[in-house]
């Protein structure tokens, strides 16, 4: 029980949690406001987004940095969600998923998108295809053994290939029935894009760790010198069954999802498609969790890996990062 | 086959290659967050306003355009025109009276007539005004910042000419802005027909020869005059906390020149007992005596302004302010203001109130008595009866609706409606059966559009 009988408790020392006010047009999904706990130099803040628990935790920061860092980061990650976002019927991924054959113009950050894309299309060679979200209309994984017929997949497959559209800065033409979906890039950009802002919003010394669930990124250690403590979900949990990890610098990304499979006749289908025959990517591990510079690079080399199959880790140890695989 | 190929590119070393596109992809600010304040563009603000008193009194329409320039986020460059006409008519101060009465114009080139029990409106009054103003803001360094800016009107018996400047300091991680600013105007006044002398008489033409009714009428006129204003103040703008925020403003204002309303008069009252007593003194060219008002030559104002504004947990926005000033002709005037800001998806409607409270300036009188008059040896140095130098209570309700089409673009329309009571002196004699004082009610609406 706090004395307040002193009358020396400031606002600094108190560790109450503050609503942080958003404008509804900054919340275009209607999520929960963020929430902000700590100080008086540390910080905890929270949101949702993109289907996950979203985290920023500052240190070496002011109350009213902190509520600004907080309200900057919410800000933008609905922004980027709403913007990438497959579900959203009035965003620039929309009016390309339903042009029917009629170019597109985009602005620079779709472009960009897509740009990157198109690299990842090629060092893939093929495997990473932001058109492969079709092939979802047959494959449900719901834990369940309803595999759909070859007839099925073979018949979207006409659906799907970056090379059947046509991208040329700032127009795309993308042919009817297909569609893109950046739902494999748009959560570790996000990562990434709000922590080189904040990075660059806050004082210097300001330590930022954005952990939007479970793909996260920060700016170096916490301001004492020793490593950021982060919670993760326990179908994410690393080598051990701690459900914690701690982190000194750079950027961690999972991909993979252990309750997304199908099972029948004692196979296990993971749910990373393979676009070349529109088929579940045979011996995917259960989940893959990469170390890297960015968030992006770390969750793009895990997708990678992923369908890679049972060459995963494999190509993991061929680009010399650090990783954690489950099988 | 396939695994083979596979294999092969499953060990391939991407991770240089995918490490580059994606310091490509993050090494690019993102574009679609640009909103208004951005560096490199044009943020335009146009708007009309319509602006109409009951009883056929001042109409006016009043275009605006005005145009910032954001050079690199902290330095901006503003240019505004506003274009006003100005119709209708006004009163001229004269009281109401049971006979007909009959006024030289301001140019003395002819006269106009008011029916009994009318209240003397000045219907040649018209206007157009011309104004533009530019205005540059810009950091020192970390701590200070200034701003510089011009000011100049023409209409067609006024010019305005004025230049300001304003430094600000941040303290407290900007928290605390304190700011000084100092303005300069010198106005030219040149009115129609030249510029009363003050508390001359209105010279009638009436019973008159054209020589002899210029003769009288160029002896009550002087030669254009000028007026200068300095104008300063020392304000505090603070951050309370996240959703408050607080400003309290000292103002003072010095004015020195030609202060009077040329177009002005009062009437002249006959107070000693008879058959006109309350009634318009008669001079003796058998017309009623009004005179050209007069005011001090200076005036000095102090002005405190307190405003707070509060954003709620929804997003809507409350914005109080209070403003108390008092000068040195007897003026202590009130004004509340309050909005509501209600925000709904991307339109909002904000609600508007503003009472307004005055008393009288020390000369201020609804009209002068033949006493004071005393023939043309008049008893006071100073008089005006200018309701809006007298006790005057004025309410303000309004709304305004605005709808934004994206972070650039937002159109709104705004309408409002003024109710002002004057009180004072109610008169004597025949003059008390006259409504001294009308009600003054107003309408407008203003449209705008910014992008």
């Amino acid at each position: 029980m706090p004395d307040f009988s002193s009358g020396t408790v400031s606002e600094d020392t108190m560790t109450a949690t503050t609503t942080i006010s958003l404008s509804p047009e900054d919340n275009p999904a209607g999520h929960p406001l963020p929430r902000l706990s700590g100080g008086p130099l540390s910080w905890h803040g929270r949101f949702e987004a993109m289907a996950s628990p979203c985290e920023i935790l500052l240190d070496n920061v002011n109350h009213q940095d902190a509520e600004q860092a907080l309200a900057f980061a919410a800000r933008e990650t609905w922004r980027l969600e709403h913007k990438f976002s497959r579900y959203v019927s009035d965003n620039q991924v929309a009016r390309i998923n339903r042009s029917k054959g009629q170019p597109v113009t985009v602005d620079d950050e779709i472009a960009l998108m897509l740009d990157y894309a198109a690299r990842c299309h090629d060092l893939s060679e093929g495997r990473f295809d932001i058109t492969s979200g079709v092939l979802r209309r047959v494959w449900h994984f719901d834990g369940s053994d309803n595999l759909p017929d070859q007839d099925e997949t073979d018949a979207l497959l006409k659906l799907v290939g970056w090379n059947r559209l046509s991208w040329q800065r700032p127009r795309l033409t993308l042919p009817e029935g297909m569609e893109i979906d950046f739902g494999g890039i748009g959560k570790e950009y996000a990562v990434d894009r709000v922590l080189l802002d904040l990075e660059q919003s806050l004082p210097e010394g300001s330590r930022v760790l954005v952990n939007f669930g479970g793909d996260l990124a920060c700016n170096g250690s916490r301001a004492s010198g020793k490593a950021w403590t982060v919670g993760v979900e326990d179908h994410q949990a690393l080598s051990d069954s701690s459900k914690t990890l701690s982190l000194y610098g750079g950027a961690l990304a999972t991909s993979g999802d252990s309750r997304r499979y199908l099972q029948k006749n004692g196979v296990r289908y993971s749910h990373i498609l393979d676009p070349h025959n529109g088929w579940p990517v045979p011996d995917a591990p259960h989940s893959i969790t990469v170390a890297a510079p960015t968030c992006t690079l770390a969750g793009m080399l895990a997708t990678f890996a992923m369908l890679a199959g049972r060459e995963a880790e494999h190509f993991l140890e061929q680009q010399d990062v650090q990783f954690w695989v489950q099988r | 086959m396939q695994l083979k190929n596979c294999d092969k590119c499953k060990s391939k070393p991407v991770g240089r290659a995918l490490a580059a596109a994606t310091c490509a992809l993050l090494g690019v600010q993102a574009s679609d967050s640009l909103a208004n304040g951005q560096p490199g563009e044009w943020d335009v603000e146009t708007a009309l306003l319509v602006y109409s008193e009951t009883d056929d009194r001042v109409q006016a329409a009043e275009p605006v355009i005005s145009a910032t320039r954001n050079f690199d986020g902290e330095r901006k460059l503003n240019l505004k025109l506003v274009a006003d006409t100005l119709t209708g008519a006004s009163p001229s101060g004269a009281t109401p009276s049971t006979l007909p009465q009959t006024y030289t114009s301001p140019s003395g080139n002819g006269n106009y007539d008011v029916a009994p029990g009318d209240a003397p409106l000045d219907d040649t009054f018209k206007d157009t005004r011309v104004a533009v103003s530019a205005n540059w803001e810009a950091p020192i360094n970390r701590d200070y910042a200034y701003s510089v800016g011009a000011y100049g009107s023409r209409e067609y018996d006024y010019m305005s000419t004025a230049v300001n400047a304003s430094l600000s300091r941040y303290l407290d991680n900007k928290n605390t802005t304190l700011t000084g600013g100092l303005s300069l105007g010198i106005d030219l006044v040149d009115p129609v027909g030249g510029a009363p002398v003050g508390l001359s008489r209105m010279p009638i033409d009436n019973n008159k020869s054209q020589a002899g009714f210029d003769q009288e009428f160029s002896a009550t006129r002087q030669s254009d005059d000028t007026k200068t204003v300095v104008d300063a103040l020392f304000g505090v703008t603070q951050v309370i906390n996240r959703q408050t925020l607080m400003q309290f403003t000292y103002g003072i204002s010095y004015s020195s020149g030609y202060l009077t309303d040329p177009y002005k008069i009062l009437s002249v009252i006959d107070d000693t007992s008879g058959a006109n007593y309350g009634g318009n003194l008669i001079g003796a060219d058998g017309n009623s005596v009004y005179v050209y008002e007069q005011r001090p030559d200076t005036r000095l104002k102090h002005s405190l302004y307190w405003q707070t504004k509060y954003m709620l947990d929804n997003g809507d926005i409350m914005d109080g302010s209070y403003r108390f000033m008092i000068d040195d002709w007897g003026i202590t005037s009130h004004t509340l203001d309050l909005k509501y800001r209600w925000r709904m998806g991307k339109s909002y409607l904000e609600p508007h109130f503003r009472y307004y409270l005055q008393s009288e300036a020390d000369f201020y009188k609804r009209y002068l008595t033949g006493s004071e008059y005393n023939s043309g040896a008049r008893a006071l140095t100073e008089a005006s009866a200018d309701y809006r130098l007298g006790d005057m209570t004025g309410l303000t309700f309004g709304a305004k609706w605005g709808y934004r089409f994206d972070n650039d673009r937002e159109l709104a329309i705004r309408a409002e409606y003024l109710l002002q009571t004057n009180d004072g002196d109610q008169g004597f004699g025949s003059l008390a059966g006259q409504d001294l004082y009308p009600d003054t009610s107003a309408a407008w609406v203003q449209l705008s559009y910014s992008f």
